[in-house]
């Protein structure tokens, strides 16, 4: 059963595309600006139906705070990475829990159901 | 002059070695990390004309999510089967959504207990990652529309959304 597992990984591995967004537990460091704090972020994009991520942020009762980043919807080709910033209030720093990234396809890459795939890191 | 020739090499040598001795560490990490791979895009089958369905009895295709996890218990995966049509032709009557997901494989003999432990709510499911390792899982979309009213023609597309969030 085990080496039917390891055989099955294997083939998955080689078709599968994925979406990844590190780190799990990310660090709110103080910014250049006084008053703003910086959250940094990686995404990785190996979904090659899907170019298209939009980034959020949460507190813990899943209510949206505000945020500045460079882009909120960007586009990441399959198999780029983007280390991207998030710059939020230093009285929101108390209050922020997740900050999630989501895969946005186009509506010409969706074949019948589409997989919309969303990676939520946790301030801790 | 010989002698002090032949311990400078000597010395060289001993040196030489010492050095092609030193250790060269390789050094890793594991991060805790979670990617989620779209392993299969599901297709709606048409059995009846009122009914759209993944279920391979249908005619249809069961999309497959996986979830890598590198460590265990830092994540919790939550699954959304479809409520809306993100594009359909236009409708007059409503639609009734149903749905399932499931565990369709697993790395580790210790995942057993996902589909048990699992909690299910409105239409999202949520499993608890507490096993290193990867999990398959397979979601079951149906949508019937009106009473007994036919589908238009046309093309019928939906999401799944596929959650992972850190504990």
């Amino acid at each position: 059963m085990k080496i039917l597992n390891i055989i099955a990984i294997a083939l998955f591995a080689n078709s599968a595309i994925a979406h990844e967004l590190t780190p799990t537990y990310p660090k709110i460091l103080p910014s250049y600006i006084t008053g703003i704090s910086v959250i940094k972020m990686k995404l990785w994009n190996r979904r090659n139906d899907a170019n298209f991520y939009e980034i959020d942020v949460f507190d813990s009762e899943w209510n949206k705070i505000s945020f500045a980043s460079t882009d909120k919807i960007f586009q990441l080709d399959y198999l780029e990475q983007k280390n991207f910033d998030i710059y939020i209030k230093d009285s929101d720093k108390n209050k922020i829990s997740f900050i999630c990234t989501s895969s946005k396809q186009l509506k010409k890459d969706v074949l019948s159901t589409g997989i919309k795939t969303r990676i939520c890191s946790k301030i801790k | 002059m010989f002698k002090q020739l032949l311990t400078l090499s000597t010395l060289s040598i001993v040196v030489a070695s010492a050095a092609f001795a030193n250790e060269t560490p390789i050094v890793g990490n594991v991060s805790s990390k979670c990617s989620i791979y779209t392993d299969k895009a599901g297709v709606y089958g048409n059995p009846t004309p009122d009914e759209l369905s993944t279920l391979p009895a249908d005619g249809g295709v069961l999309p497959v999510v996986r979830y890598d996890v590198s460590i265990a218990d830092y994540y919790t995966a939550k699954i959304s089967w479809p409520n809306s049509f993100s594009s359909s032709p236009s409708l007059t009557d409503a639609v009734a959504w149903d749905g399932e997901i499931e565990v369709s494989n697993t790395s580790d003999a210790g995942m057993a207990g996902y589909e048990t432990a699992k909690i299910e709510y409105d239409n999202h499911t949520e499993y608890d990652l507490t096993v290193a390792g990867s999990t398959w899982f397979k979601v079951t979309s149906e949508a019937l529309y009106g009473v007994g009213k036919a589908l238009p023609g046309g093309e019928y597309k939906a999401n799944v959304v596929a959650e992972c969030i850190a504990k």
